[in-house]
């Protein structure tokens, strides 16, 4: 299991090349998530996902005159979520939270 | 001037203002007063007035903020210092004088003046107990400085940085004693004063003397107090009081060259503390004076004052408001910093006004003070003789003599690694000398455990020299670290009356709690198996982490493999042409290190066995591993590519797409979409390659492979999944193939039909539920693409056998047809047909 002349990752972007190809979960600003598969990044984080699930959180504005929002958003459990489905997606790198590898179970 | 202390507090106020007034001296005969006073007041160096503090003692109204002019403070500072003595007077007078009457008899002689001038003094202010000043350990340290600076004031004398003669020479400063008239008055009587100054040079001084006295006397006396120490002690010199000075005097006497320059307060400060005698002894010390100031350098009291703190250190120690009458204690003052002549003399004289108890107890008290402080003074007489520095000194010779104290010289240590846990050394060497902690630490010990703790503080604050310090400390580790070494080494102690024996450790060997002997064989054997193999146990994350990482270099390998076959130079053609072939051997080095590279990152020759899932096998779990595959094989020789086939097909029932792939005959298909993609991904990228490498291979590999199936794997698990089942179709056509092409000798293929009787008998069990789902399904031609495989190269005897394990399914699919659409019953019938026909039957019979 020797790694031969490669070694261990010498940049944190060699982590997201092992991630070519496969299943990734990325947070994005703005309460967004998706899941798809990665194609391409680069340094900026730039991204190409391809069936790609994209999930939006949305706190529900009815209540949002009032002071207590937060409150009643945690009480009334009113995030809702809004779910897309793309079939391959560009993603600016400058939006780009996190990326993880999706652990296949 | 050169060489004197210019941080030595103080003693420029003194002498200053006159060094510059006498410098003007020079320059005319007929000075304005009031130009020089005033220009002089803005060359006030700021950097000594700072220590007007220390001179006058106090807060002080400081002449470097306050404008000078004609309501400088005269004595205000100063009165504060004066003040503090004069409480101390007090305190004296109250009592008999102590025991040792005697020994201050002398000094009173010299001081004659005082006691009369004190009683004078005394009752203006005799509401003050002013005892808060006494306890207060500041009046102290401000006289202190005062006696001290009186040895160097000489050097200060001709600083440019003067303050203005006028503060000093007309002394009207009690504010509140003196009315302004009465100001004014000492002020115009100021001025005949200074003029004189230059008669002083041309040795006039009792000229000279005689109008200040009146002045001063007028005024308020008690702010020249501070000064009238030193003056005292002046006078005390040519009565043989000190013998220091004295010879400090014929010193300079020697030296002296008749300097011009006489240094006025002194002379300004002996008539106003001494006025009877003023006139006599005026021409006896201003010389000495004059020579003072001409050879600083070589004075007692300027070398005394070349270490100003520690002689203040000192005088604190010495406890200077106690009485210094005692005869040894006087010396010592007197030899060190000028002590305070008049307080010793003044006691005396107030002793008859006290009443006889009072006295008794006095002296009572006076003596056992005087007791203490010569104890004090015994033990405390060196204080400070030894700098820091010198201490550190000390404490490394010590330390050089525990080295060479408890050094073992014959049991010489080889371990020069010691030196990198020299504390662990000192901390063993030390536990291991005292087994039991109640145990008194030996001497070794307590040496060193105390006096590194002294060493480091003394460096700590005394920051002279750090350079110097730390490399001798360095020097000092060294040297104990070698000590260290010389200590036991033996490795074990055994205890007295204990079961065994305590082994020693250190860092590099630390000490072993299992004690297992292995042959040389055995480590022999089990080093590499160590380092080599990853356990089992290994966690899935890290695997899938090195297994994508394999996967990543496989293709930065390929990239460069692709690249390099861009560049590969045209062949020469027969032609001799060095360059050329010499450009052929360099690509050709190139691409097999870059070939050597890709077989190494595919992992292909790990030992089978040693994981759970073989790392090659695992880099085809992935589908870019799978994609890699086409990509890879290009690059690689027939006979890695024969590997790699010999890899997977032993490893079949563990590819991911065989193992996570089972489909149960009759049950709708239901397989993940990953595993879909994975196995449509494995069917497009993996078994084309191995396709075309089966269709180059020989017969008798063909046959190895099929053994392989037989005997390691389950051919049930791997007939029930599509990609086994195409493998073994691939491998059963290609024989037939070969049998057709009439490639085949007859020996090798009747090993092969061995082979294949044997896989047959194994298979036939498994025929009925090799198709998957139901026949609706429509998934199954790959089976009967297989089924027709076998029916060729079978027997007639098997073909029977296949047919009846069949039958049912050919039936349903025949009649499913039926139901179908005309082009789907087709390619149905079609697929059946496939089978049919490899067994010389066709579907139109059985309709």
């Amino acid at each position: 299991m020797s790694e031969g002349e490669e070694g261990p990752a010498s940049e944190p972007l060699d982590l997201v090349r092992l991630c070519l190809n496969e299943e990734v979960y990325v947070k994005l600003r703005g309460d967004r998530e998706l899941k798809g598969r990665l194609h391409a990044y680069d340094s900026h984080m730039n991204l190409v996902l391809s069936d790609v699930e994209e999930t939006i959180y949305v706190v529900d504005d009815e209540e949002n005159d009032e002071g207590d929002e937060k409150i009643r958003v945690e009480d009334d459990q009113e995030i809702k979520s809004v779910t897309k489905k793309s079939e391959m997606l560009f993603v600016r790198g400058d939006s780009v939270v996190l990326v993880s590898p999706i652990e296949k179970s | 001037m050169a060489g004197h202390n210019m941080a030595a507090p103080g003693f420029s106020q003194s002498y200053d203002p006159f060094a510059e007034l006498s410098r003007h001296d020079d320059d005319a005969d007929a000075l304005d007063f009031e130009d020089t006073y005033d220009g002089l007041g803005d060359q006030l160096d700021e950097t000594d007035d700072a220590f007007n503090d220390d001179t006058f003692g106090g807060e002080a109204i400081s002449s470097s903020n306050a404008p000078v002019g004609r309501d400088f403070d005269f004595f205000g500072s100063t009165a504060k210092v004066a003040n503090a003595m004069e409480e101390e007077y007090v305190r004296f007078n109250r009592q008999p004088p102590a025991p040792r009457a005697a020994a201050t008899a002398a000094s009173t002689s010299t001081n004659y003046g005082l006691p009369g001038y004190n009683q004078a003094s005394y009752p203006p202010r005799p509401a003050r107990t002013g005892y808060e000043k006494y306890k207060d350990p500041e009046p102290t340290a401000d006289l202190q400085v005062d006696a001290s600076i009186w040895g160097t004031a000489p050097k200060k004398a001709a600083t440019p940085a003067a303050a203005n003669p006028s503060q000093y020479a007309p002394p009207p400063a009690g504010r509140k004693m003196m009315s302004l008239e009465e100001v004014e008055a000492a002020m115009h009587a100021a001025k005949p004063a200074v003029m004189p100054q230059p008669q002083v040079q041309a040795q006039h001084p009792p000229h000279f003397a005689s109008p200040q006295p009146q002045v001063q006397f007028q005024s308020q006396p008690p702010p020249q107090f501070g000064r009238q120490d030193s003056v005292d002690y002046r006078y005390q010199q040519p009565e043989g009081q000190s013998q220091v000075f004295q010879s400090h005097d014929v010193r300079h006497t020697a030296q002296a060259q008749g300097g011009p320059h006489g240094h006025p307060i002194t002379i300004l400060q002996r008539p106003s503390s001494k006025p009877v005698p003023a006139g006599p002894s005026m021409s006896s010390s201003l010389p000495q004076q004059q020579q003072h100031l001409q050879q600083p350098s070589m004075s007692g009291p300027t070398q005394i004052l070349q270490n100003p703190s520690r002689m203040s250190g000192d005088a604190a120690r010495m406890g200077y408001p106690a009485q210094p009458t005692h005869p040894m204690h006087q010396m010592h003052r007197s030899q060190n910093s000028f002590s305070r002549q008049p307080q010793a003399v003044s006691h005396p004289a107030q002793l008859p006004a006290m009443s006889d108890q009072d006295k008794a107890t006095y002296l009572e008290a006076e003596a056992r003070r005087a007791k203490r402080n010569h104890k004090i003074y015994i033990l405390s007489k060196d204080n400070g003789l030894m700098t820091p520095h010198d201490k550190s000194f000390i404490t490394r010779i010590q330390l050089q003599q525990l080295v060479s104290a408890t050094g073992d010289p014959n049991e010489y240590g080889t371990d020069a690694a010691l030196a990198e846990d020299f504390y662990y050394q000192v901390h063993s060497s030390l536990a291991a000398q005292r087994p039991n902690p109640s145990q008194p630490l030996n001497n070794f010990a307590q040496t060193y455990l105390f006096q590194t703790g002294n060493r480091h503080g003394g460096m700590r604050r005394h920051n002279r020299g750090p350079e110097n310090h730390m490399q001798r400390m360095e020097q000092q580790v060294q040297r104990a670290v070698e000590a260290a070494k010389n200590k036991p080494k033996n490795k074990q102690l055994v205890i007295e009356g204990s079961l065994g024996k305590i082994s020693f450790s250190n860092a590099k060997t630390p000490k072993p709690l299992l004690n297992i002997k292995r042959t040389e064989s055995g480590t022999e054997v089990n080093r590499p198996a160590s380092t080599h193999h990853r356990t089992p146990a290994a966690t899935g994350v890290t695997d899938r982490k090195v297994t994508l990482r394999a996967i990543e270099s496989v293709y930065m390998i390929l990239m460069k493999m692709e690249d390099h076959e861009r560049t590969m130079p045209p062949l020469a053609n027969g032609d001799t042409d060095q360059e050329s072939v010499e450009r052929q051997s360099e690509w050709q080095l190139v691409a097999e290190k870059l070939n050597n590279q890709l077989w190494d990152a595919l992992k292909v020759h790990e030992p089978i066995g040693a994981n759970a899932v073989h790392p090659f096998i695992a880099f085809i779990s992935y589908p870019k591993g799978k994609k890699v595959i086409p990509r890879v094989f290009r690059q690689l020789s027939h006979e890695q590519r024969t590997t790699i086939l010999t890899l997977i097909v032993v490893h079949l029932d563990q590819l991911d797409v065989v193992q996570g792939a089972q489909v149960q005959s009759g049950e709708p298909i239901n397989l993940s979409a990953a595993m879909r993609e994975s196995i449509e991904a494995f069917s497009m990228a993996v078994m084309p390659c191995l396709f075309n490498l089966l269709n180059d291979t020989e017969l008798h590999i063909v046959t190895a492979v099929l053994g392989i199936i037989i005997q390691k794997l389950s051919i049930d698990t791997i007939a029930r999944t599509r990609i086994g089942i195409s493998m073994l179709t691939m491998i059963l056509s290609r024989a037939e193939i070969i049998k057709e092409a009439g490639l085949a000798n007859e020996q090798a293929w009747q090993q092969w039909v061995v082979q294949f009787n044997d896989f047959f008998n194994h298979l036939e069990p498994t025929l009925p539920n090799i198709f998957p789902g139901s026949v609706t399904s429509g998934e199954d031609v790959y089976v009967w693409q297989f089924l027709a495989a076998i029916g060729i190269g079978a027997s007639p005897d098997e073909q029977q056998r296949l047919v009846l394990a069949v039958k049912d399914r050919v039936m349903d699919t025949v009649a499913l047809s039926k139901t179908l659409p005309a082009d789907m019953a087709k390619q149905r019938l079609d697929n059946v047909n496939l089978f049919m026909r490899s067994i010389g039957l066709d579907v139109e019979l059985l309709q």
